[in-house]
């Protein structure tokens, strides 16, 4: 190999070589493999979901060149730059649609974990993480709907927080703190500000960092047929196969997010103003629609409990048992394994109803 | 034990029942009215004066501490019983009229009703003998008389053209003072009326009083019309007086605002009414041709315009607003385009074409600038399609590169 300046590319490897265990690297992305099989297209989710986070990494900062995150300065630093700052309406409308289609990837990427049987051991950590992430992402997706300080995001968010509200014992703190006082107001604004530009991309750093180490350091998971047909065992290569078809679905996702954001650019409504009556209709994103409309359904009063509290113990404890799976389904017993597949459909089938009748409502 | 529990409660209500009458002035004439249940001593409750210390005898006299009516009543104790209209005008104004009496117990309340009330039209008339005429009691109730502000009292705003409406409204009642009955069906139709006892505005609406006054009530001279309707339209009134049309109303008598307006039925203002047509308002004084329906004409003809602007402001938004775009800054440009058609009625009562110009004027950049950025909004919706295609196309390009890359992969083992 030359190392001669005619040759830039090779003499930057060497130099890399010389300092850097390159070599190491580059010899375990050539033997890294992906499965090959029937569930192989959800793999791609995963990949999906991170390229739309740094999506919205990068048209975050854009946005935060311009934002303004106090009561006073949000709603018209959001209408400066929809209608004044060059391609904002574009960066503001990626960031909005992005959010939601990676939560809606997220989702479909946790299902397809889940009804692969990927959590099983070793993998436990790995699942834990993710929901987390999942739990992270879902709390971007609460604070940064109040930021443009319009008349929705404002009712949405103490509806959402009267909600955290009804948590037995920690509930009324938790709310207090989230709010900044006994309601929503301009002190609410800064602290979801800094939720959604601080601490919680801190925390999605560290655990994405963490499920992206736990996969690298077990692999991708295997169908379960494999153990006991290895002939039936096929791979392809991360790089270049399963990098550039994972490359070739970022590419569509991109095109996609630019239709709709053509198409159906992020609106920004009425200013917010805590005074005024809250307007009918008001729903939360369409990712917490099924949590709206399952708290709706509970009853005043259920035993010595109220309805709301009762609804979110519910809500509790279907999310321990969520992130137990893999302790619960350890893939020994055939009826156990059946018991929670069919519980996680049940829950996909109720959490898909839930969210068309809260959005037909 | 039972019987000595129900004993206690029953003496409990019979205390609490007791402390209730206690609280009330009024003495041994109200222990007696109260035995005998007169129907006088359930409005007392409730009246301000049997809960500021003002006993029966404060208008009635006698001796309050005797237990006995007979005692009471006797001779030398001031008893005046009952009253005629002029002793209960008399009566109250002992009281009402007296400044530091007033001074000393409701030191905000004007004192100046008994005078007012002797200037007004029910104060003339009982001042030549007619009892017939509303007094105090007609008004404000006798043995339950409430604050002005108590909704449930007969002076509160809301229930004031009702109050008034009790005599004035009733044809066989009026009959003998050649008085239209028919102002309470007016008003009740009226912009004030629908605003006063529909909408419940006590704050804003205006009820009987508040122009014709209520302790001094009187029909208002024409002179002071422009004044009263002035007390809430004031730049609508300060235009009409300094517009070349006052002189004229004034040497005519006409009643400046009720001429165009009407009185009682008054009802909103209407382009319309500009209109070079029978039944519109200018047409009233103005024939067709003259300097005056020439004004009207172009002022009818120049608010039509900004309407239909308008229109085509509202259909051009709303395209754009469907697509998507931002439209606030055009909604901005239009509601003050709006605002300031709004005041460009107001400016018609200064009867001067200038005056109308300059605001024309600042409407009509409105209007452009919200209609600019409507157009605006349109181009760049069709930009960034054609932004779009660009950028689709490139994606798509690349897209079919990196699917030709692998297909051009080594095939999987």
């Amino acid at each position: 190999m030359s190392t001669s300046p005619e040759n830039p590319e090779r003499a930057l490897l060497a130099w890399l070589k010389d300092r850097y265990p390159v070599a190491q690297f580059v010899e375990w992305a050539e033997h890294k493999t992906v499965p090959v099989g029937r569930g192989a297209f959800w793999y791609y989710f995963g990949g999906i979901t991170l390229f739309l986070f740094l999506i919205q990494v990068g048209t975050g900062i854009l946005l935060m060149f311009y934002y303004k995150g106090s009561a006073d300065t949000a709603f018209a630093s959001v209408r400066f730059i929809s209608a004044k700052v060059p391609f904002g309406w574009l960066v503001r409308s990626i960031h909005a649609w992005a959010a939601n289609l990676m939560i809606f990837s997220v989702f479909i990427h946790m299902f397809s974990v889940f009804f692969m049987r990927a959590y099983r051991k070793p993998r436990e950590l790995t699942w834990l993480s993710g929901i987390v992430l999942l739990a992270l992402l879902l709390g971007f997706g609460f604070s940064g709907y109040l930021l443009p300080w319009n008349e929705l995001a404002f009712f949405a968010t103490k509806v959402g927080t009267d909600i955290i509200g009804v948590i037995p014992v920690i509930g009324e703190p938790i709310m207090y703190v989230l709010r900044g006082g006994e309601e929503v107001t301009g002190s609410t604004l800064p602290r979801f500000f800094a939720l959604h530009v601080a601490l919680f991309p801190a925390l999605l750093t560290l655990f994405m960092a963490a499920h992206l180490f736990f996969i690298q350091l077990q692999g991708i998971h295997e169908p379960d047929a494999w153990k006991t047909q290895p002939e039936q065992r096929k791979t392809m290569p991360f790089f270049p196969h399963f990098f550039m078809r994972e490359l070739l679905l970022w590419l569509i996702t991109f095109n996609i997010l630019a239709v709709l954001a053509v198409f159906s650019p992020a609106e920004l409504g009425v200013e917010a103003d805590p005074f005024s009556p809250a307007p009918a209709g008001i729903k939360p994103e369409w990712y917490f629609l099924s949590t709206f409309e399952f708290l709706k359904y509970m009853p005043a009063h259920i035993g010595p409990l109220e309805g709301e509290e009762f609804g979110l113990l519910i809500i509790s404890l279907g999310f321990l048992l969520w992130c137990l799976v893999p302790w619960i389904d350890r893939g020994r017993s055939r009826t156990m394994t059946t018991v929670v597949m069919v519980g996680g459909m049940a829950i996909l089938v109720f959490l898909t109803i839930l969210t068309y009748l809260g959005y037909v409502a | 034990m039972k019987g000595f529990v129900t004993a206690l409660l029953l003496a409990c209500v019979a205390l609490t029942s007791r402390v209730k009458a206690d609280d009330l002035s009024g003495g041994e004439c109200l222990e007696c009215h109260l035995e005998i249940e007169d129907p006088i001593t359930e409005l007392w409750k409730d009246d301000v004066h049997a809960h500021a210390g003002i006993g029966c005898d404060g208008c009635h006299g006698g001796d309050s501490t005797k237990d006995d009516s007979e005692l009471a009543k006797r001779s030398g104790s001031g008893y005046r019983g009952q009253f005629t209209p002029r002793q209960i005008v008399l009566s109250c104004g002992g009281c009402h009229a007296d400044i530091e009496y007033m001074k000393a117990r409701k030191p905000l309340l004007s004192v100046d009703q008994l005078e007012k009330y002797w200037t007004s039209q029910h104060g003339k008339l009982l001042a030549k003998g007619e009892t017939r005429v509303a007094q105090c009691v007609s008004c404000h109730g006798a043995h339950g008389v409430r604050e002005v502000n108590d909704p449930k009292s007969p002076v509160y705003a809301a229930n004031v053209p009702a109050t008034c409406a009790h005599c004035h409204a009733d044809a066989e009642y009026m009959s003998e003072f050649d008085i239209a009955t028919n102002q309470y069906d007016e008003y009740a139709q009226s912009v004030h009326g629908k605003a006063l006892l529909e909408k419940n505005d006590v704050r804003g609406a205006p009820a009987c009083n508040d122009c014709h006054g209520n302790h001094g009530a009187a029909p208002p001279s024409i002179d002071a019309i422009t004044n009263i309707c002035g007390t809430c339209h004031s730049y609508n009134a300060e235009l009409f007086l300094g517009s070349p049309l006052a002189p004229g109303f004034k040497e005519k008598s006409l009643a400046d605002c009720v001429a165009c307006h009407g009185k009682h039925l008054i009802t909103h203002a209407s382009d319309d009414w500009l209109e070079d047509e029978p039944g519109g308002a200018c047409r009233k004084c103005h024939e067709t041709g003259d300097e005056g329906s020439d004004l009207a004409l172009y002022y009818a003809d120049t608010l039509g315009s900004i309407r239909q602007s308008f229109d085509e402001i509202d259909e051009l938004l709303a395209r754009a607003e469907v697509k998507g775009m931002d439209v606030t800054e055009g909604e901005d440009y239009e509601q003050a385009a709006r605002q300031g058609l709004l005041q460009a009625r107001t400016l018609i009562h200064a009867f001067s074409k200038p005056v109308m110009e300059e605001k024309v004027t600042d409407i009509a950049q409105n209007q452009a600038a919200a209609l600019e950025v409507g157009y605006a909004q349109l181009k760049a919706f069709d930009d960034r399609r054609r932004g779009l295609a660009i950028s689709t196309l490139l994606l798509l390009l690349l897209t079919i590169g990196v699917a030709i890359k692998i297909r051009t992969l080594p095939p999987l083992e």
